[in-house]
């Protein structure tokens, strides 16, 4: 049915009034080009965020502690709240075994030196289990181990910027190993380099064992920090573990139970879970907009499709004495609408492409990258825009059969 | 070929029902070239349009070519219309975005003739009614008469049964309407029974039979 006439019929209809064609395809091609360019931009925010957050495994809690706001059993408000060995050690006694821990305790700042090169960075004393919960991409060596914890060494596993700006250019990660620098002017060998894919902090920093750092640069038996990994826990496990150890923890340090800053646990669980919510809600919304905007568009189709109709009044009750059955009336107005929707869809889809790769190269951001159109939005547009093409002809084509060939003829 | 018993057929305007056809009874042998005729409102079209199959009647029967027409369905009846019958209008109705070569080769389009087969059957035609050279002009481009005898050509190419002529000199002139009447005529020949739906009595005149109708009814047929 798709031969040559059916074709010149359709750019006939097409071509008949090319302004009132150009703006119905217009409106089409707008819609689709603003769901591309907000899908795309929406992609772009989710890499570049997941980019920024995501090397930090989500399946983590922290245990951290600040200031306590609120007077409680008889202390002042806006006392310093700290976290002590043995607080640590009485915290994860009390709890069930954990896939992962690690104490850490940081030291920002720090400068390391290696020859006459030297730099300020982040330093980061922490247990083995660091490796898995921050999700540490050793490239070189290894990292802490639980000997280097027991025996105190005064070992270092730095970052690749740390490698890059200390050691000759051209250093491979593996030449680094088994080297000696000074940390806060105490030498360290370094054991191990590591680099985090998306991550310009993260780099920046140098692990060591946590007990060799809370000897020599903490003066105290402070622990910073506490990150627990928690494996396969589902998110309501996790919330209920969040909620039951700051209660633990608040009476223990002596903290009011409504104080949100003497002592908190950061459950990342929490903070993954919102972001798929936010980003399920900004596809919705793109997509949801993205709809309307075509539905706008499958209107004007409908309306373009209707005055044709009416103005081919007669042209298509000559069709009809000379044989036309409705059915092939209804397939030619469909085919007309689908073709008009799918090149002024196509169009749009072009130009929402092509404007997304001509602006990625300069729109790089910590919170955005890589906007993009993956192929099945594409196709799923196209599939849409298939589907409301039809749909807006429907109207105008029954309206067609409806034409008896003797009216048609006697309007003149 | 055409058998007409007791037609009626009435229009609804408003409240009110205009009667149209208030019994029409006739018989139209194969080969004849008939005209009918009559004046403006006496039911000559609507009797055209019911013949073409363009309309539908209330009462009474209509065998065309030994089958019954009585209460078909859109779809049968376009598909009588394009095995039998081949219309010829005033106003000639050409589709105008198309050339005279795929006007006449349209109504083989909906019989799913292949298009190279229509194009040839399409210019065969053409030459018969002498517009060869014309092929791939617009309607637009064409004299009355020439976009009349496209026309006809148009409504030869699915080999009818009848041909229904409605007022098909009405818009040309004297010189013009006996050239086209010299074609109908010389198609008729051929064996094509012809129904020319005319108010003018030269024309009609040229005919076989005339069948003239005054408010809904056969006054009288002439030999």
């Amino acid at each position: 049915m798709m031969d040559r006439d059916t074709w010149l019929e359709i750019f006939h209809t097409v071509l008949s009034n090319p302004l009132r064609t150009g703006l119905t395809g217009l409106s089409i091609a707008l819609g689709i080009f603003i769901l591309v360019v907000m899908q795309g931009l929406g992609a772009g925010l989710e890499t570049g965020v997941k980019q920024t957050f995501g090397d930090d495994a989500a399946n983590l809690m922290e245990v951290e502690t600040g200031n306590a706001q609120l007077a409680f059993r008889g202390r002042k408000p806006n006392r310093r709240i700290e976290l002590h060995n043995a607080d640590e050690q009485a915290m994860r006694s009390q709890m069930d075994s954990v896939p992962a821990w690690s104490r850490l305790v940081y030291r920002w700042g720090s400068t390391v030196r290696y020859g006459n090169e030297q730099g300020s960075y982040g330093l980061r004393g922490v247990d083995p289990d660091q490796r898995e919960i921050g999700q540490v991409n050793v490239t070189a060596g290894r990292f802490v181990s639980d000997r280097d914890i027991a025996q105190r060494r005064k070992v270092a596993v730095i970052g690749g910027q740390v490698l890059a700006d200390l050691f000759p250019r051209g250093t491979k990660p593996e030449q680094a190993v088994g080297s000696l620098v000074q940390v806060r002017g105490i030498q360290f060998a370094v054991v191990g380099t590591f680099n985090q894919s998306g991550s310009r902090w993260e780099n920046r920093s140098v692990y060591v064992p946590f007990s060799t750092a809370q000897q020599l640069f903490s003066n105290s038996d402070v622990v910073s920090r506490v990150a627990i990994g928690t494996g396969e826990a589902s998110i309501d496990d996790t919330r209920e573990t969040t909620t039951s150890l700051t209660g633990w923890l608040k009476d223990r340090l002596v903290v009011h139970p409504d104080d949100a800053e003497g002592v908190w646990v950061d459950n990342r669980n929490e903070q993954a879970e919102m972001y798929r919510q936010i980003f399920g809600g900004i596809r919705l919304f793109v997509w949801f907009v993205g709809m309307m905007t075509l539905l706008a568009g499958a209107m004007g189709v409908a309306n373009i499709m209707t005055i044709v109709v009416r103005e081919r009044n007669k042209e298509i009750g000559v069709r009809k004495a000379l044989g036309a059955t409705s059915g092939s009336i209804v397939a030619q107005i469909v085919q007309e609408a689908v073709f008009l929707m799918l090149i002024s869809g196509c169009i749009g889809l072009l130009a929402g492409t092509w404007l997304l790769q001509g602006i990625a190269p300069f729109v790089e951001h910590e919170f955005f990258s890589n906007p993009r159109v993956d192929f099945r939005s594409a196709l799923l547009a196209l599939g849409v825009l298939i589907f409301v093409g039809v749909i807006s002809a429907i109207g105008p084509a029954l309206r067609a059969v409806s034409i008896r060939p003797v009216e048609a003829l006697r309007d003149e | 070929m055409i058998e007409l018993n007791s037609i009626r057929k009435a229009y609804q305007t408003g409240s009110q029902s205009l009667i149209v056809l208030k019994g029409i009874d006739c018989t139209i042998e194969e080969g004849e070239l008939v005209a009918i005729m009559g004046s403006s409102g006496s039911g000559k079209s609507t009797l055209l349009n019911v013949l073409g199959l363009l309309d539908d009647f209330d009462e009474g029967s209509y065998v065309l070519n030994g089958q019954n027409m009585d209460g078909l369905s859109e779809k049968a009846a376009a598909r009588y219309r394009s095995d039998f019958l081949g219309f010829v209008f005033q106003s000639f109705n050409l589709i105008s975005y198309k050339t005279a070569l795929e006007n006449v080769a349209l109504p083989l389009y909906y019989q799913s003739v292949p298009r190279k087969e229509r194009q040839a059957r399409a210019m065969a035609f053409l030459t018969k009614v002498g517009l060869a050279d014309w092929a791939e002009h617009l309607p637009n481009q064409m004299s009355g008469g020439q976009k009349q005898r496209v026309a006809i050509a148009r409504a030869l190419i699915a080999n009818p049964s009848v041909i229904l002529a409605d007022e098909p000199t009405g818009a040309l002139d004297s010189v013009t309407s006996d050239e086209v009447m010299a074609l109908l005529k010389e198609i008729n020949s051929e064996g094509i029974t012809i129904v020319v739906v005319t108010h003018e009595n030269e024309i009609a005149n040229q005919c076989d039979r005339i069948i003239r109708l005054k408010d809904g009814r056969i006054e009288g047929a002439n030999a």
